[in-house]
């Protein structure tokens, strides 16, 4: 936990340098009054401050303290976790290709053998439904507008 | 006289065959929101929020408003038989609720919660009627300064009692008000931080966002320890025995105070009121040392003081817009989807929608009642459903919420690394609500800010010399002192995460 949280205060230092340097790049004030990198050179600087502050606090306390346990999940959560991941990536590039209902289907159909689920039936009974019921509830009837894809289903 | 024309007519409004059907089917999908592990009452709303695209906006509210407070009394079921609450704020049911449920007094705890729901939900919404009116109005009279020093006190609140780090909580705020700056500059109107992607000029999607830090991450934990199994317990005794009422009645009543006031604070989070009330009723107990193993009031009180907060929640929402917890934060993200702003003005502009809603938070409940006493059993036999089930299609209305906001996979990209970020943060134990409230309050944050300092031709001191402006800030300053002292009871501060 001590690591993790030392690595996450170095992760928000960064990100607040980014946006100082960003915000400096903006103006700091109009004829009306502060402009638009007055707010944001604020936050960058108090969130830098704060992350060094975090940084120092946890460095000096013990490293065997309360909330030092493994962090790291074992292999087959790693595998589970990766599915969701990649499938969820997979997703975002191909809804507007594939349209909707080939790429709700394909998800599903391999998701769930990804989370540990053996049964084909079940399997391609929940991925025909998230496919093709689904689609159905939201376009058809409550209107929501969703990818057709190039093949048009 | 007025106030009670306008609860009749909203009467009128929520009634309709429509708007009684949309509460209906909030209050089932809420609680199945509330029951399901994984999926709390803020990426729930978030995620269900493309349901009501086609809906008028008084009747998507209301669907929406009953998704919240249904979701906030499913979380009982959970923990309750599984031990794992459905959502933060019954974290503290878990005790108690679990023990009854070993005992074989399953039923009792959730019949017991449901009564206490429907009770502090009442009043909470019958206060919600009387103090509506003279806030909205009062808040009319509020000036840009007015309004940064109450968002910074909201945020303050959320802050100082998030987490175990006060610096963690400042540190989360500041990163929620840095992602909300980016899109186009809500004075002038020039871009900041978009890097020249058009999707991001109108700033990062905050539903997107809510959805990746809740939903997806919360998802990534269950898939990483997946959750037990349900416990069999009797549901054949749902109303509790005359002992039992005796032992309820003054926590429920205590619980209704406690949750409602503390759901007036913007800031407090659902989870204080509940702890509060926990410990008030363990404190005030002749027999303390039955807490934890299966005490009525352990149940009866923090369940009460849930919903009372729950339905007091929407007070700063509705005459403030000043959202108290990440779940009302995505409620007014979706009033904002509809069109509309909540705030006092919505009060003056909108009166029949207003009303209506507050009205169906009555219709809502006493639909929860109906809904959660008889049918207890089958929510039961939902938990039995597999994690794998719930996590597909969890994700799959995932993809369809971020999606359908803008019909844009820019936001499925969004919400995939905000579901990384939000796995992390979770697993580190960092404090997310301070995050999605900074997000949501940014932009009128910078906007009151940069008004006042016009106002004043850059002199802050136009912060100090207005007396609400003043004391506001003052209030803000001591939360921060006293949370960095460490004079807030530690179990506040260990799990006031909404």
């Amino acid at each position: 936990m001590k690591l993790g949280w030392q690595i996450g205060s170095v992760c928000f230092f960064a990100l607040f340098a980014f946006g100082l340097v960003l915000a400096l790049q903006l103006p700091m004030g109009d004829a009306l009054g502060p402009g638009p990198g007055f707010f944001p050179l604020w936050l960058g600087l108090v969130g830098a401050a704060l992350a060094i502050i975090l940084f120092v606090q946890v460095r000096r306390q013990p490293a065997d303290g309360p909330g030092d346990e493994r962090l790291a999940p074992d292999r087959p959560a790693v595998r589970r976790i990766l599915a969701v991941l990649i499938l969820l990536a997979a997703v975002a590039l191909l809804l507007d290709p594939l349209g909707f209902r080939l790429t709700a289907l394909l998800f599903t159909a391999l998701l769930l053998p990804g989370l540990g689920v053996r049964s084909p039936m079940i399997i391609a009974i929940f991925a025909a439904t998230a496919g093709f019921g689904v689609f159905h509830v939201f376009y058809y009837w409550l209107k929501v507008p969703l990818p057709l894809g190039v093949f048009g289903i | 006289m007025e106030t009670l024309n306008f609860l009749l007519s909203g009467f009128a409004a929520a009634a309709t065959p429509a708007n009684l059907a949309f509460a209906l089917i909030g209050c089932i999908l809420g609680t199945l929101i509330g029951v399901l592990p994984g999926l709390g009452p803020a990426a729930g709303t978030a995620i269900l929020i493309p349901l009501t695209f086609k809906l008028d906006p008084t009747g998507a509210i209301i669907m929406l408003s009953a998704i919240y407070y249904g979701a906030m009394y499913g979380g009982t079921i959970t923990s309750v038989l599984l031990n794992v609450p459905g959502e933060a704020a019954s974290v503290i049911t878990c005790i108690d609720g679990f023990q009854m449920a070993k005992q074989g007094r399953g039923g009792t705890a959730l019949g017991i919660a449901a009564i206490g729901s429907f009770i502090g939900g009442i009043f909470a919404t019958v206060a919600l009627v009387v103090v509506a009116t003279p806030l909205s109005t009062l808040a009319l009279r509020f000036g840009p300064p007015e309004f940064f020093a109450l968002m910074l006190f909201g945020l303050s609140l959320v802050t100082g009692l998030a987490g175990r780090s006060l610096v963690a909580g400042v540190l989360m705020t500041v990163v929620g008000l840095l992602i909300a700056m980016v899109g186009i500059d809500p004075v002038v109107g020039a871009p900041r931080f978009t890097f020249g992607i058009p999707e991001l000029y109108d700033g990062v999607g905050f539903i997107p966002v809510v959805m990746g830090l809740f939903g997806i991450g919360e998802i990534l934990i269950t898939a990483e320890k997946p959750y037990k199994e349900v416990i069999k317990t009797s549901f054949a005794h749902l109303l509790p025995s005359a002992a039992e009422w005796r032992r309820s009645a003054g926590a429920i009543v205590r619980g209704t105070g406690i949750g409602f006031f503390l759901g007036l604070i913007p800031g407090v989070g659902a989870i204080i009121p509940t702890f509060m009330s926990y410990i008030t009723e363990k404190r005030l107990s002749k027999t303390p040392e039955q807490f934890g193993t299966g005490a009525i009031e352990g149940v009866a009180g923090p369940e009460t003081a849930n919903n009372a907060y729950a339905n007091a929640a929407m007070v700063p929402l509705l005459t403030l817009g000043i959202p108290s917890s990440p779940t009302i934060a995505v409620l007014m993200g979706a009033f904002i989807v509809n069109g509309l702003t909540p705030g006092p003005f919505l009060f003056q502009e909108r009166p029949e929608l207003v009303w209506a809603i507050i009205a169906s938070f009555f219709i809502g409940n006493v639909l929860l009642l109906i809904l959660n006493l008889p049918l207890v059993g089958l929510w039961a036999k939902i938990l039995e459903i597999p994690w794998q089930y719930v996590c597909g299609g969890t994700l799959l209305f995932c993809i369809l919420g971020a999606y359908s906001i803008n019909q844009s996979v820019f936001d499925i990209w969004l919400m995939l690394i905000f579901g990384i970020i939000g796995y992390l943060l979770r697993k580190l134990d960092f404090p997310i609500a301070p995050a999605i409230l900074g997000l949501i309050l940014g932009p009128q944050l910078e906007k009151s800010l940069r008004t006042s300092l016009e106002m004043s031709a850059g002199d802050f001191t136009i912060f100090l010399t207005r007396p609400i402006t003043a004391v506001l800030l003052l209030l803000s300053v001591t939360v921060l002192v006293v949370s960095a002292l460490h004079l807030t009871p530690p179990q506040l501060r260990e799990a006031s995460e909404d």
